[in-house]
């Protein structure tokens, strides 16, 4: 009986800190961002998610890392090249340090998020250019829920829960902190399908991301996310509208999965 | 009748090399197309008249022009990210950044 009261609290235990068994480090996985009007397609950015061991003197931490960058065609007209990145712990993904690094067109804005999930605050710093070239930075002292997290770790949290327990229809709010602002994003489990993908055929999770009491991303299943049915869980196809036409966000090739 | 297609044809081929000058050339299938419908129904709308309207020379000429750098980008310009130095040196940057700060910070592996 003892054997077994335990094995069960260990079970219970993992499945309400959302251990993480989808990411590793060393992942990288390169998608290609399209743009679709009446089925006419353009390629116009390419997208890489990697991660990464980051050691300091007193832990181990996981570096999660988003880049953007438009193709050379569209460098003259309107170039991006962007960085997000989050500090998070390895088992949990809680993040400690957010980094939002934007470059669009002409436009930067640097965005920093010192999480302490001890007094669940928040030091943000954004800094901006001036037309001039010189810099302001801008400090403020956030209060956060308990489960609050940036957009990036809360991208692959999602990862590590277990979509293979969800019935079609259940949904998951999360909090996400996003420009010194606290949002709620749900993600809804629709179904499971079989995509055709760069990386063949693959069966995934039909999830449909939404942000709620918000214009953007509203709640019409129009923004959706397929993630791999296997234990990586990988981001394989997604797409989102945009006021004219459509966004999609193909994989184009995955390696150093942990599965 | 024939007017508004000479109008609708010449707007079309402007489009259609506005956009095949731009990235979204893919994009510029779509005036093509119709520059060359709004051609042939002139064309058909001046049958039996001796003169031909130059204005379908024109826009057959527009269109042409946009068709052929259509598909010479579509079969030449490969999708290649450009200059990217910047952004690792901003990454390399960061990271190091980052280090100092996380040094800085109570980090618990329990949460």
């Amino acid at each position: 009986m003892k054997p077994l009261f335990l094995a069960l609290s260990f079970l219970y235990a993992g499945f309400l800190l959302g251990q993480n068994n989808s990411v590793a480090a060393g992942e990288k996985l390169v998608y290609t961002a399209t743009y679709n009007m009446s089925g006419i397609l353009t390629d116009i950015a390419e997208v890489k998610m990697e991660t990464s061991e980051i050691k300091t003197s007193k832990s181990t931490l996981l570096r999660l890392k988003c880049t953007a960058a438009t193709f050379k065609k569209w460098d003259n007209f309107f170039k991006i090249r962007d960085l997000y990145e989050s500090y998070v712990n390895p088992k949990t993904l809680t993040p400690y340090l957010y980094k939002r690094d934007i470059s669009e067109g002409g436009y930067y804005k640097f965005m920093q998020y010192k999480f302490n999930p001890r007094t669940r605050t928040v030091e943000s710093l954004k800094r901006k250019k001036r037309k001039d070239g010189s810099t302001w930075d801008e400090n403020n002292r956030l209060k956060i829920g308990s489960n609050t997290k940036d957009f990036v770790s809360t991208f692959y949290y999602i990862r590590t829960l277990d979509i293979d327990k969800a019935q079609p229809g259940d949904e998951q709010i999360f909090t996400v902190l996003f420009d010194n602002e606290e949002n709620k994003v749900g993600v809804k489990f629709l179904a499971k399908e079989t995509i055709n993908s760069n990386l063949g055929k693959i069966e995934c999770y039909k999830l449909a991301i939404s942000l709620k009491n918000k214009d953007l991303l509203k709640d019409t299943n129009d923004n959706l996310l397929w993630l791999s049915a296997d234990d990586n869980k990988i981001p394989i196809y997604a797409t989102f509208k945009i006021p004219v036409g459509n966004g999609e966000l193909k994989i184009k090739s995955a390696s150093g999965l942990k599965n | 009748m024939k007017k508004l297609f000479v109008i609708l044809g010449f707007i079309s081929a402007v489009i259609a090399v506005i956009l095949a000058v731009t990235p979204l050339s893919n994009l510029a299938i779509i005036p093509i197309l119709l520059g060359f419908i709004c051609g042939a129904l002139i064309l058909y709308l001046s049958k039996g008249e001796k003169q031909k309207p130059k204005s379908i020379q024109y826009i057959f000429l527009l269109l042409i022009m946009a068709l052929s750098l259509t598909i010479y980008k579509g079969v030449f310009v490969s999708n290649e990210v450009g200059d990217v130095e910047q952004l690792e040196q901003r990454e390399e940057e960061n990271l190091e950044d980052s280090k100092e700060i996380l040094e800085g910070l109570e980090i618990d592996d329990d949460l």
